[in-house]
């Protein structure tokens, strides 16, 4: 186990250095035209003489050949350099950092209800399979899996924003922001809604927690039709087991069936699942975060993405690739304890 | 039942609580963007700027919503000949600097702030920035670097340095810049006791409206506190590493000392927010409202849901989305769709393409092409502008949020006159003209040419393909093709001279008509210096139209006078000619737009500030 481990730390290096490669070389193929647009104003830009231009394009280093530019990229980087984000206008690890807390606080939020009731919804539609519950939970999935999570994050917004005035967008309220950045206040984690209660400040909990139900309502019910259906399918290939039949046939109570003999193996490919589900919610959530105007990750990197920020983009695919190689690394050992018949050498 | 009941009586309450004022003494502002960066030297953005002219403020600014009165601020008068303000036949400004007033880390106004102020902006001069319209016509030039160039005699900055940055000067320089700054910049502006001196290389009327107005480059700062953050120390020896440093790499990039009515207390670069503070030292009566948050939320529908519910005080809106918040007042939201952005969408001619480009086919005229000359034939740019329909465009792609205009001044501006004559769609009159061009010979063979856009620039790209499809409707061998280009090929593309004709914008940089009339008709504009060879000829040739004087001169003419009412009749005369001579297509001036709650009081804008918004004359209240 230990050489296994030690093999996937040790390949992850190779593999985030050819994941930049790819990407630093897509992103240099639009030429240095398009890349200056990353860091002059369009509009602007109609003012500027062909001079300045060119001055522009020296300064970032836009006409150099693209090995000296990637070898300029990745010797900063590995100073712990990776410039300056146009976009986060501040330097890209700062950028990220500076943002990352708020898509860890959605993840763990979201995760619980995802995973929690998916898989409750999943293993009861197999139990009570082809009864009205099934039915019920099949169209909460399918309507679920074929709802644009955008549409769906403006329904929420009208909803229980606009109508009832319960989940407001953004992250807390004026008020809240106000005694958030009082001299009094500590920002120990910085998330939220824990420094809320860290602070003894209820009201600050209360507000982050408003603030945070939306996008968490929205992205439950989009990944809840993924995991439980998921679920469903493993758990109903379970049911039909020898093993649960015997189980059954020694008279065992249902519920011990259900619980100890069936759901315990029908998980183990709705671990890979789930696994995957919160790596993808830690490397942001481009949608929910844009409509409900939280500052993650996700944001970040849409709008690096399309002004063309390559030094925000490449920051941010590398510490997403890490994220992604590292969280399956973890999938994959937990595999082994999981299941001990799975064994990872 | 009593659940049931509980249960609406708090969706009751929700919606009685809807309609209150929320956060009576705060303003929030949800917008699209953020700031671009707070040095007031370098900042040329409205975000910045709408940041910067709530914290800082300037010797002077327009009055309420005129572009020609001002009311002063950091001076006490503002100058003119009567009061002797200006003097040397308008070469010097002087300036009464007022006593009293506090910066809002605590040091005093003084006249030596304001000597600092303007030189370290000459220093500072960021490439693409605001300075070059004080170096313009304080030196002559509005090209810094040029300027230093010359006086030092060789043929570029960069020579002098060993550095792509400019920070390592060759020894050899050394002597030759410590004087420029005291021959040049430093005699430019002088204290006299109370009196800050600003003298000028080129007599300039509209100089005014560069230093003062809305200009948020004219913002004065505090010389101590600015050399303690490590801005430019105010000696002459070493002046050039401050000259044109990277934009986040200014000490003073993300932090602000003014006198203005609100202290910026955070800019949040994640949540992307900035705050303001009200100002309680400040020298007039203290702002009503305590606090501004502008946000930058770019989603639409979070902005218009905010707006509903009162969270949002003011919001910005695009074109396209203005008819969901039309008509609202009874449920406390207004829109304002009024404001005219003092700017210009224009298609240009080039009369003498480079023979080599790629866009005008062949190059002859042969139906296969255009000759480089074609927008030379005053048939031809009468025939393109009769072939476009300005109204529908106005009304459909701009969804009627743009203003016709007979020429390239916008409507605010002296010497706009609605009287003009304005060109139409008429197929009939452009038929004429493109019989009459080149002998017939164009009616005869057709044409065939690529006209561009800057790719992603949709208003632009329906504007060409519609005068495309009246053309060929016109006449079918006339072929025309819309590419869209990326806009820094297409700036390359139209230096070189290889456009036939192209679409572009221009906003106010101050608002006076000859930030217009020298950009578009003056051979040396920034736009109309790229109309080629032929333009230059014709600008510059005496004119019995214009009183015997060129275009050239009589722009220039235009520029200097100082009476009003001969500025307009000269104004007239250009237009008029501009009109009669097809010089260009004035597509439309925009309008600027936002929501608004109805509880906002004291609110007024000016066209130079756009959707900008001015918080020490706002409150909350039914």
């Amino acid at each position: 186990m230990t050489a296994y481990i030690l093999r996937r730390l040790l390949v992850l290096p190779i593999m985030l250095l050819g994941v930049t490669i790819i990407v630093f070389s897509m992103m240099q193929i639009l030429g240095p035209d398009k890349l200056l647009s990353a860091y002059v104003d369009p509009n602007k830009a109609e003012k500027l003489t062909i001079k300045e231009l060119e001055m522009l394009k020296e300064r970032y280093g836009l006409n150099d050949p693209l090995v000296i530019r990637y070898g300029k990229w990745i010797g900063n980087t590995l100073r712990g350099d990776l410039g300056w984000s146009q976009v986060g206008r501040a330097p890209v690890l700062d950028s990220i950092v500076s943002r990352f807390p708020y898509t860890i606080e959605l993840a763990i939020y979201s995760v619980i209800p995802i995973i929690g009731i998916g898989i409750w919804l999943g293993v009861l539609a197999a139990v009570k399979h082809n009864s009205f519950i099934d039915q019920f939970v099949r169209i909460f999935a399918i309507v679920g899996w074929s709802f644009p999570d955008y549409v769906f994050a403006l329904l929420i917004i009208l909803i229980f924003y606009s109508w009832l005035g319960w989940f407001p967008p953004g992250i807390l309220s004026v008020q809240m922001e106000q005694v958030v950045n009082s001299a009094g206040y500590n920002q120990f984690t910085k998330l939220l809604t824990l420094d809320g209660l860290l602070n003894g400040r209820l009201d600050v909990f209360w507000d982050a927690l408003r603030h945070i139900i939306g996008p968490i309502l929205t992205l439950s019910y989009i990944q809840w039709a993924y995991l439980l259906r998921i679920t469903r399918s493993s758990m109903l290939e379970v049911l039909r087991k020898d093993y649960v039949r015997t189980a059954r046939a020694k008279g065992l109570d249902e519920k011990v069936v259900i619980n100890k003999h069936a759901k315990r193996n029908a998980l183990i490919p709705v671990v890979t699942v789930a696994g995957q589900l919160l790596i993808g919610l830690l490397m942001g959530v481009i949608i929910v975060e844009a409509v409900f105007n939280r500052p993650g990750l996700g944001s970040f990197v849409a709008q690096s993405a399309s002004q063309l920020d390559y030094a925000s983009v490449m920051g941010a695919l590398l510490f997403s690739a890490a994220i992604m190689i590292v969280g399956n690394l973890i999938i994959d050992i937990s595999y082994a304890f999981i299941d001990p018949r799975i064994r990872l050498e | 039942m009593k659940k049931t009941l509980a249960v609406f009586a708090v969706l009751l309450s929700v919606v009685f609580i809807f309609g209150a004022i929320t956060n009576p003494d705060t303003i929030v502002k949800a917008t699209i963007g953020g700031p671009d960066t707070f040095d007031v030297h370098q900042a040329y953005d409205n975000a910045s700027g709408e940041v910067l002219s709530n914290v800082y403020e300037p010797l002077f600014v327009f009055k309420g919503s005129s572009l020609s009165e001002f009311e002063p601020r950091l001076c006490t008068d503002i100058p003119t000949v009567a009061n002797g303000g200006i003097k040397d036949g308008g070469k010097t400004y002087v300036f009464k600097i007022r006593k009293g007033v506090k910066f809002h880390e605590g040091g005093d106004l003084t006249p030596e702030d304001v000597e600092y102020t303007l030189e370290r902006g000459i220093i500072a001069s960021p490439t693409g920035g605001p300075m070059g319209m004080f170096t313009q016509y304080m030196f002559g030039n509005p090209d810094f670097k040029d300027l230093v160039a010359k006086y030092v005699g060789v043929a570029e900055y960069k020579e002098m340095f060993n550095d792509a940055a400019f920070q390592d000067l060759k020894p050899e320089y050394t002597e030759k810049l410590v004087k420029f700054y005291k021959e040049v910049v430093d005699p430019a502006v002088e204290v006299k006791g109370d009196e800050v001196y600003v003298h000028l290389q080129i007599p300039f009327g509209p100089f005014l409206t560069i230093i003062g107005g809305e200009a948020y480059w004219g913002s004065i700062i505090d010389k101590e506190w600015s050399i303690s953050k490590g801005l430019w120390d105010g000696k002459a020896e070493g002046w050039w590493k401050y000259h044109d440093v990277q934009k986040e790499k200014s000490p003073i990039y993300n932090v602000c000392n003014g006198t203005g009515p609100f202290k910026m207390v955070e800019w949040n670069t994640t949540t992307k927010q900035v705050t303001l503070q009200r100002f309680d030292g400040y020298w007039r009566t203290p702002a009503k409202i305590k606090t501004v948050i502008i946000k930058g939320i770019d989603e639409w529908s979070t902005r218009k849901a905010m707006l509903e519910k009162g969270d949002a005080d003011i919001i910005t809106v695009d074109a396209t989305y203005i008819d969901q918040i039309r008509n609202r007042e009874k449920e406390g939201i207004k829109a304002i769709d009024n404001i005219p952005e003092l700017g210009v969408r224009s298609i240009s001619f080039c009369w003498s393409v480079d023979p080599k480009s790629k866009y005008i086919g062949s190059g002859k005229l042969d139906g296969e092409g255009v000759p480089p000359d074609f927008f030379s034939d005053e048939n031809v740019r009468q025939a393109f502008s009769y072939s476009f329909d300005y109204a529908s465009y106005i009304k459909d792609t701009v969804n009627g949020l743009g203003i016709t205009i007979p020429t390239l001044i916008p409507q605010g501006m002296l010497g706009f006159n609605p009287n003009l004559p304005t060109y139409k769609l008429d197929v009939a009159k452009a038929t004429q003209y493109f019989k009459r061009a080149f002998k017939g010979q164009l009616w005869l063979k057709g044409f065939k040419m690529q006209i561009t856009y800057n790719t992603g620039n949709v208003v632009r790209q329906k504007a060409l393909e519609q005068l495309r499809d009246n053309l060929l409707k016109i006449n079918p061998k006339f072929k025309v093709e819309v590419v869209g280009i990326q806009w820094a090929s297409l700036l390359d593309a139209r230096k070189r001279s290889e456009l036939p004709l192209f679409m572009m914008g221009w906003g106010a940089d101050f608002p006076d008509p000859h930030n217009f009339v020298f950009t578009y008709y003056h051979s040396k504009g920034d736009q109309s210096s790229f109309y080629g060879e032929n333009f230059i000829n014709y600008a510059t040739t005496p004119n019995p139209e214009l009183d015997g004087l060129s275009l050239d001169q009589i722009v220039e003419k235009a520029g200097l006078e100082t009476d009003t009412k001969t500025r307009v009749e000269l104004y007239n005369k250009i237009q008029n000619f501009a009109i009669n001579h097809a010089l260009g297509m004035p597509v439309y001036q925009p309008i600027a737009l936002k929501g608004m709650r109805t509880w906002i009081k004291g609110w007024y804008t000016n066209p130079q500030k756009g959707s900008d918004d001015y918080f020490y004359t706002l409150s909350k209240a039914e």
